[in-house]
């Protein structure tokens, strides 16, 4: 079974965009809009990685991020930020990098394989 | 006596004369003699000798009449008398007419001897006499200079007096300045009754010369250059005080300058009240001309600058009564001479808590506070207040001046500042998440053609299209914002314009199912506004009606109703939606910069930049909602537009 990742972001332009990067190198995704339905989906799915956003309406990335990592469960869950917000790396401790939007899909999937090794 | 003493004789005999002569040579004196009075009178006005010894019988001019003709031309001289018989009655007719002496012939050598030498006596004791007197004269002048001296002493004290008078003339030329009378150049002179310079101060020796001894007038150019026309002769004319404006010569500058000068001169009297000196001060008028013009300068600069600084300055009693405004004061809070401060910027009764004034007057010092004050046309103003102390004499503060600074300007430049921030930040975030889904779009296009996958690149096509429009939209919402431009108003028929808006709408439903409803009144007329904008503003306004309904999902159908009424001289525009409403922190926050309800579709500029489009008109735009049964848009527009915004 392929390792799958959770997108999560906003704009569904951009949730797609990723969708298709992921898929196109093998790994599985699932998707979410918002915060609420991040943590949702995140019990339903268990994904092996996240790609976060930070600035949403609801809901921000951030505390969807501070609910999940109180779980042991999850804690050691791999996060990549993928924000246009200019304070994207303070943001956030012990995620595995911060990344600008827009992005160079080679690095983002270069930097799943290298986190979460080969789907 | 060196000189031999001369005697003229004269008698009618030869030998008498003879005799006589012998006789008188051998005493030692040098005789002429004449044989008539006419020859006697002749020689005595040539020779005029002192002593003549005359007979008194002789034909023509007799002896009498000799002695009163010589008596006549000179009384000094001595005549002796000599006659035949002792005439007792020519004797005293010759004593009568001041003859010295009286001989009887026959004439005895030593009766010959006495009288002459009684005459030359009486020559002597005259002589002494004369030069007594003469010496007597001399210590009269000497003690009468001497008392003059001291009446010039005496004459000081009146002499500062009239310096005083006059120093105090002049300084009544100058608008009551003492402080300038220091820097005047005055030429000083004391001045004598026969117009003599008898002292000049080192000013006037140093300008004028050293005119002492010179004539007072002298120094004057023109009509005043003339004993009864200058200014001292005048003043022992009239014994007044005199002042006048004169031309005078100036030594200086090694040249023959001349400078016009204010004079006055004031008497100084003696004891007995008349005019013995005069003293005269001149002022250089060049220099007072320009001391006073400087004056007046300072002056205007002063009032210029008080005019026209960017501030409201007053100038405030201890009862806070307004004594002084300038320029700008009045234009915005009128006159406000003699009313309360706090009631001329407040409309209050008493005065305000803080009152900066009130604490400069406590403590003497400068203190500044930012307020809010209301100006005579009721707009509000935020000003910066600072305070100065002015004081008396005494330094005691009488007064206190407020400078109250508008910065309603700055504080509108400081909030738009703060939005600008915020946009640029919101802006640059949306910007990137666009281009984000611009690579997205790009990225799926290129896998569909790689795949030749025919829905991959329409799909991919899709979120280029929406990218761009959104990028569009932003676009012209930042420069809606970014501009403030000028409404272009005209007279719009308002029943084809809202018709015009409800046509261009429409067609963005699209697919949606929403039904969009319009109920325009057709007596609505026509109203003035910028048509462009105010299209915008209300197709924003649908369009977020639009996406209320698109979001709720709890409705299988859902409708936008699009009304439009007169009301009042306004024009109301009611839209009404029946989508998912709002709560009430997202009804506050509904028309502040960058809020959005769309997440990345918008850019939280649409319905802020609608309100200031609004606003601008005149109009007011007014929302009720309730969450889960939809949101109504009032918006109410005059119909004409307010004379401001027309002028602008």
């Amino acid at each position: 079974m392929a390792k799958k990742i959770l997108v999560v972001d906003d704009d569904p332009v951009i949730v797609k965009y990723l969708v298709s990067v992921f898929e196109d190198n093998g790994y599985e995704t699932c998707t979410a809009d918002t915060g609420t339905e991040a943590y949702e989906v995140l019990e339903r799915e268990k994904p092996d990685l996240i790609t976060l956003d930070l600035e949403m309406p609801e809901e921000w990335g951030t505390r969807f991020y501070r609910k999940f990592t109180k779980h042991d469960e999850y804690k050691d869950l791999p996060v990549i930020v993928i924000s246009g917000l200019s304070g994207r790396h303070q943001a956030l401790k012990n995620v595995v990098a911060a990344l600008a939007k827009p992005f160079d899909p080679d690095k983002v999937v270069a930097l799943v394989r290298k986190t979460i090794g080969d789907p | 006596m060196s000189e031999k003493k001369q005697i003229l004789l004269v008698d009618d005999e030869p030998g008498i004369r003879t005799t006589l002569s012998i006789s008188l040579m051998d005493m030692g004196y040098e005789v002429e003699t004449a044989e008539s009075g006419e020859r006697a009178l002749e020689m005595f006005d040539a020779e005029n000798p002192p002593i003549v010894l005359t007979d008194i019988k002789m034909p023509g001019i007799d002896g009498i009449e000799l002695l009163r003709k010589i008596k006549g031309l000179n009384p000094d001289a001595e005549v002796i008398m000599i006659s035949g018989h002792g005439d007792m009655e020519l004797a005293i007719e010759s004593l009568k007419n001041e003859a010295t002496d009286f001989i009887t012939k026959p004439i005895r050598d030593d009766v010959l001897e006495i009288a002459p030498t009684r005459a030359n006596d009486r020559i002597a004791m005259r002589r002494r006499l004369r030069e007594y007197t003469e010496n007597l004269e001399e210590m009269v002048r000497e003690k009468s200079e001497k008392l003059v001296a001291a009446e010039r002493l005496l004459a000081l004290d009146q002499a500062v007096e009239g310096l005083s008078s006059a120093i105090w003339g002049l300084a009544g030329e100058i608008d009551g300045d003492l402080k300038y009378f220091n820097e005047l150049p005055c030429f000083v002179s004391l001045h004598s009754r026969d117009l003599k310079v008898l002292a000049v101060n080192e000013l006037y020796r140093d300008r004028l010369g050293n005119r002492v001894g010179a004539d007072s007038w002298t120094a004057y150019v023109g009509a005043a250059n003339q004993p009864g026309r200058c200014p001292v002769g005048r003043t022992f004319e009239t014994g007044q005080g005199q002042r006048s404006e004169e031309t005078i010569r100036r030594s200086d500058d090694g040249g023959d300058v001349k400078t016009p000068v204010i004079v006055h001169t004031a008497p100084i009297r003696d004891t007995d009240d008349r005019v013995a000196l005069v003293i005269e001060i001149a002022a250089d008028v060049t220099q007072f001309n320009r001391l006073q013009e400087e004056l007046r300068t300072i002056r205007r600069k002063y009032r210029l600058l008080f005019d026209e600084v960017p501030c409201y300055i007053s100038v405030q009693d201890r009862h806070l009564k307004v004594t002084e405004t300038n320029r700008r004061f009045k234009e915005d809070f009128g006159g406000g001479q003699g009313e309360f401060c706090y009631n001329i910027y407040k409309g209050r009764t008493d005065p305000c808590v803080d009152c900066p004034v009130m604490d400069t007057f406590s403590d003497g010092k400068s203190h500044s506070k930012e307020a809010v004050v209301r100006s005579r046309d009721g707009e509000q103003i935020n000003v910066l207040i600072w305070t100065a102390p002015l004081r008396n004499a005494a330094d005691e503060v009488t007064h206190v001046m407020e400078m109250s600074t508008n910065i309603t300007q700055l504080h509108k430049l400081r909030d738009q500042l703060s939005d600008l921030g915020l946009l640029i930040g919101s802006i640059s975030h949306g910007i990137k998440g666009m281009l984000t889904g611009l690579d997205g779009g790009v990225y799926l296009l290129n896998r569909g053609f790689a795949k030749d996958d025919r829905e991959m690149i329409e799909e991919g096509w899709d979120t280029v299209k929406l990218v761009i429009e959104r990028i569009r939209a932003m676009i012209l919402d930042i420069l809606y914002y970014a501009k403030e431009r000028d409404l272009k108003w005209e007279r719009v028929d308002v029943l084809s314009f809202v018709s015009d808006v409800a046509e261009t709408f429409a067609p963005k439903i699209g697919e949606a199912d929403i039904r969009f409803q319009t109920d325009f009144d057709d007596s609505l007329g026509e109203f003035e506004i910028d048509p462009g904008v105010v299209r915008s503003a209300l197709i924003s306004i649908l369009e977020n009606a639009m996406e209320a309904c698109v979001e709720d999902n709890e409705k299988e159908s859902h409708a936008i109703r699009f009304s439009v009424h007169p009301d009042d001289g306004d024009i109301v525009f009611t839209i009404a939606d029946d989508g998912v409403g709002m709560d009430k922190e997202t009804l506050d926050s509904l028309f502040t910069l960058f809020f959005s309800m769309k997440g990345q579709k918008g850019t939280g500029l649409g319905l802020f930049v609608s309100k200031k489009i609004i606003n601008q008109h005149g109009g007011a735009i007014h929302v009720s909602s309730e969450p889960g049964e939809g949101t109504t848009f009032t918006i109410r527009m005059p119909k004409k537009l307010p004379e401001s915004v027309k002028g602008s």
